[in-house]
């Protein structure tokens, strides 16, 4: 039998929220730690949505006893927030001699998928290294727990690479409302990010160097995404030798990294051909201008799509720019960009959701439950 | 990722014969032992034996060969692990560290039988206090 989800009707309404990966320097220097950072998260409106990496926050990760998990559910309650989405890893090569196989695969997700539930997360985003018959294997897995599982559309993917196709018949095919996608906005991108280019000159990258950077993402950005791992492997490969012909070949990896692995060139469109499937969405973006505005993702057009096509679950806003932006505040760009959000859901006719108790019923309503599908 | 924080500023200690520095994860989340291949320890240009390299996390002292089939143990991001090896340097003098770490990424699959792998280096300088 062949299942696709309903159509949603009327416009969406997303709900704001954050992952505290965007706030990962904080956390790993010490400045706050997992009570800290979800106190301020609250305190500053950074929510209600609350999403928040396994291994990254949670020690002893996926094993989470009930005292542990009580201090957590308690603590979120306390502050008025909303969990939304664990974040958990396939780690498939996690030996050093071999990959798991998919039987060693299957129990390693399923200590994840309890643990999301034990911690009452309604989603566990989950990453494209699990393939088809994985995540069919895992439908009736997630189910008997009551989580979602959204797996994560990312750059160098695209709602419309072959991977992700294959993964939407298949979840056609299931026909589980349990199995879904986990946009993430850098596939999506629309330019190379400015603080980027900033914190290379920081470095001690040519001005010319810069601009020859910025016209080769630009030319990818005009051909379109990847249309394998082939291409994308020469685009990789591509920056290595820019840097190299520039005399910066130890910019090389950096470029490849981020002018493929974070910036993606597909168009915001692209993301229709999975929309009825997206059942969380990672807000990724890099910075915010002196206008205000973000300037290499489209935000606004981004959350349009969302409204016009009924979107209600969570928009994490997942701040990247840490990574090279040593010289501003992640918390003062995450409150930017969600008003940028905020304001666009305004502008295409709706609004994000901001209070707690119609976060929570909202989402509640959004995804399935063990007891049955909600639609 | 955070190459920049791998060496604990001030954390340099020696007994005239082996010298350690605690190392903080240059990445955004926990790994298991088997995922730190190796490490580098070189101090004013001298590089420590690698056989005599080891590694304490936990509370549990690994040398690296021990450390390939370790899932039970891992090293939390806010954790600092402890890095030594044969290396006499001289107490109470400033010295130039750098730490060179090896990690597999388990979740980054990159070809139908390899895992990604990452070298970061950092250096950094500071005084060494008599262990």
């Amino acid at each position: 039998m062949i299942t696709v989800p309903e159509r949603v009707e009327g416009l969406g309404s997303p709900i704001q929220g954050v992952t505290l990966y965007s706030f990962t320097r904080a956390f790993h220097g010490r400045e706050y730690d997992l009570e800290g950072l979800i106190r301020k998260t609250a305190a500053e409106g950074y929510g209600p949505g609350l999403e928040i990496i396994g291994f990254s926050s949670f020690r002893g990760f996926p094993e989470i006893d009930d005292a542990y998990a009580g201090w957590f559910r308690d603590l979120v309650d306390e502050v008025g927030l909303v969990t939304t989405s664990l974040a958990v890893n396939a780690d498939i090569g996690i030996h050093r001699d071999r990959l798991l196989n998919q039987d060693e695969l299957i129990e390693y997700m399923t200590r994840q998928i309890k643990a999301a539930a034990k911690l009452g997360f309604p989603i566990a985003r989950v990453q494209i290294s699990i393939e088809p018959d994985s995540m069919e294997a895992l439908a009736p897995i997630a189910e008997e727990h009551g989580v979602t599982l959204a797996l994560e559309v990312h750059a160098d993917q695209y709602a419309s690479h072959p991977r992700i196709l294959a993964l939407r018949d298949r979840y056609e095919k299931v026909g589980s409302p349990f199995l879904g996608f986990t946009m993430d906005w850098g596939a999506t991108v629309s330019g190379f990010a400015p603080s980027l280019i900033e914190a290379y000159r920081r470095r001690g990258a040519s001005e010319e160097l810069l601009r020859q950077v910025v016209d080769l993402w630009n030319t990818y950005y005009e051909q379109g995404p990847p249309a394998d791992q082939a291409e994308h492997g020469q685009r990789f490969g591509s920056f290595i030798g820019l840097a190299a012909r520039n005399g910066r070949p130890d910019l090389g990896i950096d470029f490849g990294i981020n002018g493929t692995g974070l910036f993606g060139p597909a168009r915001v469109d692209d993301w229709l051909v999975i929309a009825p499937w997206i059942k969380h969405v990672h807000g990724k973006f890099f910075g915010i201008d002196e206008n205000g505005e973000e300037p290499s993702v489209p935000v606004r057009d981004l959350v349009k799509l969302l409204v016009e096509n009924g979107y209600k679950g969570a928009i994490s806003s997942e701040y990247e720019g840490w990574h090279w932006n040593h010289w501003e505040s992640p918390f003062d760009i995450i409150r930017a960009e969600q008003a940028v959000q905020r304001s666009a859901a305004a502008d295409a006719g709706s609004r994000m959701v901001t209070d707690l108790a119609e976060a929570r019923a909202q989402l509640g309503a959004w995804l399935p439950t063990a007891e049955g599908a909600s639609a | 990722m955070i190459p920049d924080r791998i060496i604990e500023q001030g954390t340099l200690t020696t007994d005239g014969s082996r010298t350690a520095v605690e190392v903080r994860l240059p990445w955004y989340r926990a790994l298991p032992g088997s995922c730190i291949a190796g490490a580098t320890l070189t101090v004013d240009g001298v590089e420590a034996p690698a056989e005599s390299l080891r590694w304490t996390m936990n509370g549990r002292e690994f040398g690296f060969a021990d450390l390939v089939d370790e899932t039970g143990e891992w090293w939390f991001p806010t954790d600092s692990a402890l890095l030594s090896g044969d290396l006499p340097i001289d107490p109470d003098a400033e010295h130039e560290v750098t730490v060179g770490l090896t990690l597999y990424i388990p979740y980054i699959i990159i070809s139908d039988t390899e895992t990604l792998h990452i070298d970061e280096t950092n250096t950094k300088t500071m005084k060494a206090v008599a262990a």
